[in-house]
């Protein structure tokens, strides 16, 4: 009974928050002329900015391709379902509330899909830790509901609000991406294809999710290793008393059904994911038929994500860079900075491959920090996720430093950025110094979560293994 | 899984000399950071003894290469400008429009374009969201009477090398109701340039000529004809106003040459503020020049290296900047001055090329001059009309010419406007040479004397020196407070069997999060508190020092109101972990906010974060909870309790201004009044210090309070 009352206190307690989140974000919205936090490069970028989709659409509107001008380079899909947002005013009401208010409930969606997730998460680990009989401990360790942690972490975060405030479609982004993790954790194989396939399509990075995705939907939640419960299994035969085979043969098949990896879901999957593919290459052909076709819309759109042409400001790395290369080393060094992702993906899905959701939030975080045009929209999203292993995280080292690297880094930007061009008293180099600390404090934070995800494995097993020589004793 | 474990080692075996240097820096945390602060300050001390001597770094600009062209020819037309202005200003009724008219008269049979523009007094309003935005012209303008207004009068020459793209401003604000003779020289000198200015072939920027309206201040005007030139209103509000109060002086404009509509010239590349002081009292002629602008922001070096070395070497003028009076005749200044003098000659015996020493009294004037430096940055008020073009990038300094000139002296008076007509008119000329705005010298330095200064690189290193003990005794409390779970060690080293609790124990690493919340809890407290004086000054009628107790009172009942409603989960919290820790967690992160905000406002305002820190870091390092020093009974923790509430007492902002007050002005009739108004003054200002007190002084100073009545 007080169990119930406190889940229900704690239920509550939730949604209050939430509610919390809304009318701030709304509060914002309203001031959000005076804030002007739509004109901050750390914002919104040559990617997300509304002010950009806003004057596709326009272009669009008077019959022009919506690329032309090299002003709008999102998809166009997004164009089609904002663009007419965009020109609605309301009389008294700020710019393009209609879009905010998109943004607020994009948020919201996304804050839900984390919770459920969480949940299904949590839900996952008791079990793995009831089949290693480490039911004590998480009885006894009040374990904390991290779906919870995590969509209250990802709604109050400043990136987020600011990201949703701040008129750049990033929210729409997450939310994309978002919903492909929650249908690969729930094993919905046509919604984690239509996830997968509109966050690729709108921002192409999270195309790298797909091992993650596919891991996620063979052998199901994030679990400890699957040498562990090899282990437990072998011991458990070696235990019982009769050698008949079949008595064996049974203990081998039941409970190791769930750690296979079961193709089905993922042909599924495979499936969906071309189909929605197709779907949406059909429509952004229909819609940009008359303006050169498909091939234009991935040159203006992936070709330019790709080839770094928009060198203006802003928190990722590679402006500068390329503000200073040379042109004929250009083509080598995009090479070079684009494979920086794709070493990664191989020996981390090795090393990751039993925790899968673990696997793409590294990923997330990876590409967040060496895409072209980065955000705090992108910071936002990998930071809500890091919520979902607060349990595991726990003795994660740092953490501290990490903050107050954040706080101040997100502090010291626009600083920078104001001394560099409106007072004139400083130069480029300031501004990318905070740049170059923030990516520094993105390669802590993977580092450490790595070793504290990893350390935790270490410890279920030392744990597991006592039991083990506990119970032969 | 063994090769995997020796992969994940083997990093951690590389980061060893780095931990250990950590190690090493957080167990000698005491020791280093006394070291830190105490060479924070020599070096903050030692700092006029490092100025080096100005250079121009721009080759381009060549001061006093060419002869001053300016001869008596301008300088008899400018005197006829000066005795029809003061004729003017005899005669009770013409006055006002007159004089502008009269001016705008003497420009255009010069040949030059002139144009009026009209303003609108604006009352310093306070916007919050306003300090990092860029100048907009989205001012809010109120209750404009059209019987108030203001009259600049802008004259443009044409540079017959230029291509309009550039330009070189002059101002001359003087008082169109009541014109003094200071402010007539001041327009005579300007006019005898453009004078000048109008035949010389080697022109190739335009000259504008802002002959500002200070009826409402000498800032108003020149910041309202700069927002119209760079932000035109093209539709809405101003226009309307400009139309309702039109049919004045239309047709006043019949002249040749004379236009309505604002007149524009390219890009500023320097600006020059023209003053003449009427002080009598003086024995020879010199030059002040004024150079600091909103939120210490300071114009480029090498435009007062030009004007430094016309005035001293071509026109014999001594030169004077702002210096903190006060200090000259201090005691121990002067004696640790002759300290230094002695130890440079000292090491100069050693060795001949060691060099540092410098003569006692010269160190005594450069500390009073960069005291001065310092607090005028600090302050974030322009000190003059020259700051309003650095809210545009403008390079600009106010020039203050005083002399002993009386109005019958003909002679004196001519030889004086040859002499500053020829300063400006080199000044002018070297400016003139540019091909790129001003970017080679520095931006970021603080003078120590006109012609030294102390560069960014350099002050910095006092500034480093004392804020470097912040993180390392953060990292000290942080690591400590982790350590000292008794639990949590003793089952590691019993019975690893139990390591069930291990895991247990989660967010262990993660128990600041309590700490952090009420930091952050106190940091909104703080912003909410800057906010209330925008509500107390709509109550009318009321006197500073009654403001500032409602202020003082209204901020105590948030605070207690604040701690009511988050009172219950603190207590659950505090209540189930152990005090001590509790204590050194909050200050490790009360430092840690302190050091972030201290370091930001370093980059916005250096003098205001030097000073800030000065008085912060003393008080933040200290802090420790009451109740265990008088627990202990020694003599140390009693110097400890004393130290701590002299630090507290000094580091309450309203406190520590009027002690400085008193020590500096005299402690007789000092009010707490005193404090407002002066808090009022960089509010109305919006300078980032006022921002700084009440978002990191403040509350850092109410956390290290709370620190020190801790409950242990």
């Amino acid at each position: 009974m007080e169990a119930k009352e406190q889940s229900k206190k704690k239920e509550s307690w939730y949604w209050n928050w939430l509610i919390g989140s809304v009318a701030l974000r709304v509060i914002l919205i309203y001031f959000s002329n005076n804030l002007n936090l739509a004109s901050r490069p750390e914002i919104s970028t040559p990617l997300t900015s509304l002010r950009r989709l806003a004057e596709g659409y326009w272009l669009k509107q008077s019959s022009m391709s919506p690329y032309a001008g090299s002003m709008y380079h999102g998809s166009p899909l997004l164009l089609s379902l904002l663009g007419p947002l965009t020109a609605k005013r309301i009389e008294g009401q700020p710019d393009h509330i209609l879009c905010s208010l998109v943004f607020v409930i994009a948020d919201v969606a996304s804050a839900m899909f984390i919770r459920v997730t969480g949940q299904n998460l949590q839900i996952a680990y008791s079990q793995s830790l009831k089949f290693l009989d480490l039911v004590k401990l998480s009885e006894k360790s009040d374990i904390l509901p991290s779906g919870d942690t995590a969509a209250l972490v990802y709604l109050w975060n400043p990136f987020t609000i600011v990201a949703c405030v701040g008129l750049s479609t990033s929210p729409v982004e997450n939310l994309a991406i978002i919903l492909s993790l929650y249908g690969a954790c729930r094993r919905i194989a046509p919604l984690a294809a239509f996830g997968w396939v509109m966050a690729t399509h709108l921002s192409l990075y999270p195309v790298i999710l797909i091992i993650p995705m596919i891991l996620l939907l063979g052998y199901g939640p994030d679990t400890p290793p699957r040498k562990l419960f090899l282990q437990r299994k072998y011991v458990e035969v070696g235990d019982t008393p009769s050698n008949d085979r079949c008595q064996q043969e049974e203990a081998v098949n039941q409970p190791e059904l769930p750690y296979v990896f079961s193709w089905r879901p993922v042909i599924h999957f495979l499936f969906w994911t071309s189909l929605w593919l197709v779907y949406v290459l059909v429509l952004c052909g229909v819609s940009v038929k008359q303006y050169g076709g498909l091939w234009e819309l991935f040159k203006r759109t992936y070709g330019f994500m790709l080839t770094v042409q928009d060198l203006s400001p802003n928190m990722g790395v590679l402006w500068y860079f390329f503000a200073e290369v040379f042109d004929f080393f250009r083509n080598f060094f995009l090479i070079v900075f684009h494979g920086n992702i794709l070493f990664m993906i191989l020996p981390l899905a090795i090393r990751l491959k039993h925790r899968p959701f673990f696997l793409a939030f590294v990923y997330i975080v990876i590409s967040s920090m060496l895409k072209s045009y980065p955000s705090v929209g992108d910071s936002a999203l990998y930071l809500g996720l890091l919520g979902l292993f607060v349990n595991e995280l726990a003795d994660m080292k740092f953490s501290f430093f990490l903050f107050c690297g954040y706080i101040g880094v997100s502090l010291l930007s626009p600083v920078m950025h104001n001394l560099w061009i409106w007072r004139g008293t400083g130069n480029a180099n300031f501004y990318f110094a905070t740049a170059m600390a923030y990516a520094c404090l993105q390669i802590i934070l993977v580092v450490e979560s790595v070793s504290a995800m990893l350390n935790h494995d270490r410890k279920l097993r030392k744990l597991s293994a006592t039991k083990v020589l506990d119970g032969k004793s | 899984m063994g090769e995997s474990e020796g992969e994940s080692e083997a990093p951690k075996v590389k980061l060893r000399p780095i931990v250990r240097l950590g190690m090493f820096l957080i167990s000698h945390s005491h020791l280093l950071s006394v070291v830190c602060c105490t060479a924070g300050v020599l070096t903050l001390l030692l700092l006029p003894l490092l100025a080096k001597n100005t250079y121009i770094s721009e080759n381009a600009l060549m001061p006093g290469s060419a002869n001053p062209m300016l001869s008596s020819q301008e300088v008899s037309e400018a005197n006829g400008l000066v005795k029809d202005l003061t004729n003017l200003d005899l005669k009770p009724m013409a006055s006002g429009i007159e004089s502008q008219r009269l001016i705008a008269q003497y420009m255009s049979n010069l040949g030059a374009e002139v144009s009026f523009q009209k303003f609108y007094p604006q009352s310093n309003q306070f916007h919050p969201l306003h300090f990092f935005s860029s100048p907009d012209s989205a001012t809010i303008q109120e209750n404009i009477s059209c019987s108030s207004y203001g009259l600049n009068t802008v004259g443009i020459i044409r540079a017959p090398r230029g291509d309009g793209k550039e330009a070189i401003v002059l101002v001359t604000p003087y008082n169109s109701e009541k014109i003094g003779l200071g402010e007539a020289l001041s327009l005579g000198i300007a006019y005898s340039v453009f004078s000048l200015l109008t035949r010389v072939t080697w022109l190739a920027k335009d000259i504008i000529w802002v002959v500002a309206d200070s009826k409402y201040g000498e800032y108003a005007a020149v910041d309202a004809w700069l927002r119209d030139y760079y932000i035109p209103v093209f539709s809405g509000l101003g226009t309307q106003n400009a139309e309702m109060c039109h049919g004045l002086e239309e047709n006043a404009i019949t002249e040749r040459n004379m236009h309505d509509g604002f007149k524009r010239a390219g890009t500023m590349a320097a600006a020059l503020v023209i003053k003449v002081a009427d002080r009598s009292e003086q024995f020879e002629d010199s030059l002040s020049i004024y150079a600091e602008a909103s939120n210490g922001q300071m114009p480029n070096l090498d435009l007062i290296n030009i004007v430094n070395y016309l005035a001293v070497h071509r026109q014999g003028l001594r030169i004077k900047v702002e210096k903190m009076w006060s200090l000259l005749n201090c005691k121990w200044l002067m004696i640790l001055g002759e300290i230094l003098e002695s130890l440079g000659h000292l090491a100069k015996s050693f060795n001949p090329q060691w060099k540092f020493g410098i003569p006692a009294a010269d160190y005594v004037e450069g500390t009073a001059t960069l005291a001065s430096s310092l607090y005028y940055q600090a302050l974030g008020i322009p000190t003059g009309p020259h700051g309003a073009f650095r809210d545009y990038q403008v390079d600009a300094i106010t020039l203050e010419i005083s002399s002993r000139v009386s109005s019958n002296n003909k002679g004196r008076q001519n030889d004086f406007l040859l002499r500053g007509g020829r300063l400006i008119e080199g000044v002018i000329r070297s400016v003139n040479n540019l091909l790129e705005k001003f970017h080679q010298s520095f931006f970021l330095y603080l003078l120590t004397s006109p012609s030294k200064f102390l560069s960014v690189g350099v002050y910095m290193i006092a500034f480093a020196l004392l804020v470097a003990s912040l993180p390392m005794v953060a990292a000290s409390l942080y690591a400590h407070a982790n350590n000292l779970d008794p639990s949590f060690e003793k089952n590691k080293s019993n019975h690893p069997a139990s390591a069930a609790d291990e895991l247990g124990i989660t967010l262990r690493s993660w128990k600041w999060l309590y700490a952090a919340k009420k930091v952050l809890v106190v940091h909104l407290w703080g912003a909410g508190v800057l906010l209330l004086p925008y509500f107390i000054c709509q109550i009318p009628n009321c006197t500073s020092t009654t403001s500032f107790v409602v202020w003082v009172l209204l901020s105590i009942f948030s605070l207690l109101i604040l701690f009511w409603i988050l009172g219950s989960p603190f207590s659950y919290v505090t209540a189930s972990q152990p005090q001590q820790r509790e204590w050194a967690l909050l200050k490790s992160v009360t430092i840690s906010a302190a050091f972030i905000g201290l370091c930001l406002m370093s980059v916005i305002n250096f003098a205001t974060a030097e000073i800030g820190a000065l008085l912060m870091v003393p008080m933040c390092l200290m802090a420790h909870p009451l109740k265990l020093d008088v627990k202990s009974r020694k003599l140390r923790n009693f110097s400890r309790v004393a130290c701590n509430l002299a630090l507290g007492f000094i580091g309450f902002p309203p406190t520590a201004f009027l002690v400085f007050k008193g020590v500096f002005e005299g402690f007789d009739g000092i009010s707490v009044g005193d404090f407002w108004n002066w808090l009022e003054s960089i509010w109305a200002w919006s300078s980032a210090t006022y921002l700084y007190m009440g978002m990191i002084h403040l509350p850092c100073w109410i956390l290290c309070i709370h620190v020190i009545l801790h409950p242990c």
